[in-house]
């Protein structure tokens, strides 16, 4: 500050030295003209006067003059400490109330002000650009991969992690839209695309995680990985970041069960050849010998026969499990009567549970609409959940198939059993693959299969499982099954009516050849 | 599922692919039993040979049998220039998944595709009397 006042001071000795000099010359002149021309000595005492009283107005006068005159400069540098950043208590100068130099110190300190700006925006700039340095430092370096999408789905920033992931370049990854490069298969139909779509229109934050997501299921030669996968929706964020993806690996824990998988349905198929021997040798002696065995041999025979298709459906679970978890499930859903595959599903089921001392009863609703299922799919499905009840009922009890038209006209089916039940605890669990009702494990076998399998077919059919039970009082599962007229158009299988597809596999149909 | 309007004529002949013995033992004699002519050759080669002859109104067809696969006697069976076209109808019988690219000239090629473990000798005739 005192630099100015230095300022101020020699301004005003200045203005005091320059006045006196002035002063004395006027005194001076006035005394000699004074004493020129009038010859007079009696105005000597008013020069007197003068000479004394002038220094003290014109030390008044040069103060007064030093303040005006350094007013400008004064604002300027008021100006100046205003925007430094050390002294902070200086009010801006007031341009307009000057006298002085208004124009000057408003447009001097406009300019100031305005380097002043310049200067902030470049510290300021330098100040973000670290920000975002560290900030695209720690997004790059997660561990964990990190997806960020556009309003439109496009990937605008994929971390390090993430590239390593998806498997492609950078450059093939960013502006691009995220499902044509991501390739996950989900287990449900309620998939990440479904979900963004739902909630781009309902919601302006959502968030959603899913499980055993499979990450590159198509890519030849490479196993998938399985992924937890998070989702974070924030609508119109102004920085492009609408949709985050973060990704979690559980490739060691979830694919343990694939490898189980796989060395099971390896195994399984050398089960097939003598199996198919068993019921082909169980068949020709239950037709040769009808009739000529004792009730005792009979009911031998009747029971390894069930026994053969039970071992029957063991070996098609296994395979149709790795089938789901291989996405190798291929489902046509043509029009059915259900009431039919009830039927017939009960019938062949029936023997199971005669076996064991259980009668197994159906009911079919009447006026059910026809339905679109894939019907060997859907018989695994009846047969799985009969074969549960049948499992888990003591002799001497009923198993129930009911059917029945539901309030959002869906066909849903129930399975009843009176057997031991299942502790609400572990309900939640029940359809997770290799999962089986804990309490009984030591008693009852099982792969913890047969639930997962329902599970994964129904909800491929676009229906529904679950399961209410009370401890002690037995379980219902049921399923629904969508009308035929529900069906969207693309999941009708193509009207290839020239080929009869069942359990067995395929024929074509070589109507025009018949003779 | 459509019966055909009239039951097969008798004497059909049939030729069966089928390395192992226990197998086509039951399917001979279940489908002699009804009434069909069963030929049994358990080596690929000699069984593409015989199936060339077209003597054979159906073909069972195992894909895994000794010295050629089941999938190179249905190629070749197809091929123009290897097999002059036959009246015979070719049924895969299997107990193993099939790869896309087989499955694939499964379903282009072949007239039927039975997995042995879901069908019972009685139900192979079923399937075969369905058959034109």
């Amino acid at each position: 500050m005192d630099h100015l006042s230095k300022v101020v001071r020699t301004v005003r000795w200045y203005l005091i030295l320059i006045f006196l000099a002035y002063d004395a010359m006027v005194v001076g002149l006035w005394w000699i003209l004074g004493h020129v021309i009038t010859h007079r000595m009696s105005d000597s005492q008013i020069l007197l006067g003068l000479a004394v009283v002038s220094p003290f107005l014109i030390v008044i006068f040069a103060y007064i003059t030093a303040a005006y005159v350094t007013s400008p400069l004064k604002a300027i540098w008021q100006t100046i400490l205003h925007i430094s950043p050390t002294e902070h208590n200086i009010a801006p100068p007031k341009p307009a109330s000057l006298r002085l130099g208004r124009e000057l110190v408003a447009s001097l300190s406009a300019q100031i002000y305005q380097l002043a700006n310049v200067a902030e925006t470049v510290e300021g700039a330098a100040k973000k650009h670290n920000q975002d340095l560290n900030a695209n430092f720690i997004a790059n370096n997660l561990p964990l991969p990190l997806v960020v999408l556009n309003k439109y789905d496009m990937i605008m920033f994929a971390n390090a992690t993430a590239v390593k992931y998806l498997n492609q370049p950078l450059a093939e990854i960013i502006g691009k839209n995220a499902f044509t490069v991501m390739d996950v298969a989900f287990e449900t139909p309620d998939t990440l695309d479904s979900w963004l779509k739902q909630v781009k229109t309902e919601s302006a934050t959502a968030t959603k995680s899913w499980d055993r997501v499979k990450l590159n299921p198509s890519q030849e030669g490479q196993p998938p990985r399985y992924l937890d996968l998070a989702a974070f929706y924030n609508k119109d964020n102004p920085n492009n970041i609408e949709t985050m993806l973060v990704l979690f690996d559980h490739t060691a824990e979830y694919g343990k069960d694939d490898q189980i998988m796989s060395f099971m349905a390896l195994s399984v198929h050398e089960l097939r050849t003598p199996l198919t021997l068993l019921r082909g040798y169980i068949e020709t002696f239950q037709e040769e010998l009808a009739g000529q065995l004792d009730p005792e041999m009979t009911d031998f025979m009747f029971k390894m026969n069930a026994s053969a298709q039970q071992l029957a459906a063991f070996v098609n679970n296994i395979l149709n499990v790795a089938r789901v978890d291989g996405d190798q499930l291929m489902l046509e859903l043509h029009e059915e009567n259900w009431g039919e595959i009830i039927r017939s599903a009960a019938n062949t089921l029936a023997l199971r549970a005669k076996v064991r001392g259980l009668t197994l009863e159906f009911s079919i609703a009447p006026g059910l609409p026809t339905v679109g299922v894939d019907r060997v799919s859907i018989y695994e499905v009846i047969s799985n959940l009969v074969d549960n009840a049948i499992k888990y009922s003591q002799p001497g009890k009923k198993i129930r198939i009911d059917t029945k038209l539901t309030q959002d006209g869906l066909v849903e089916t129930t399975v009843q059993d009176w057997g031991v039940g299942i502790p609400t605890s572990v309900v939640p669990n029940l359809f997770t693959k290799f999962y089986r009702n804990h309490r009984n494990q030591a008693q009852i076998g099982g792969t913890g299969l047969g639930l997962y399998l329902s599970k994964a077919i129904v909800t491929a059919h676009g229906g529904n499982i679950w399961v209410r039970s009370k401890d002690g009082e037995g379980s219902t599962f049921g399923f629904t099954v969508l009308p035929y007229s529900q069906l969207t158009a693309e999941r009708k299988a193509s009207g290839n009516q020239d080929v009869t597809r069942g359990a067995h596999g395929w024929i074509k149909n070589h109507s025009l050849y018949r003779r | 599922m459509d019966q055909p309007a009239t039951p097969p004529k008798p004497g059909r002949t049939v030729l069966c692919i089928e390395d192992e013995f226990f197998i086509s033992e039951l399917y001979a004699r279940a489908l002699t039993k009804a009434g069909y002519q069963i030929t049994v050759v358990s080596d690929g080669q000699k069984g593409l040979e015989a199936a060339q002859t077209d003597k054979y109104d159906i073909i069972l067809l195992d894909l895994m049998v000794p010295t050629i696969t089941g999938i190179e006697i249905l190629r070749a069976l197809r091929d123009s220039s290897k097999t002059p076209k036959l009246h015979s109808k070719i049924i895969i019988t299997t107990n193993l998944e099939q790869r896309d690219e087989s499955r694939s000239d499964i379903e282009g090629q072949a007239d039927g595709y039975i997995v042995k473990a879901e069908i019972t000798p009685r139900e192979l005739v079923a399937i075969l009397d369905r058959i034109a």
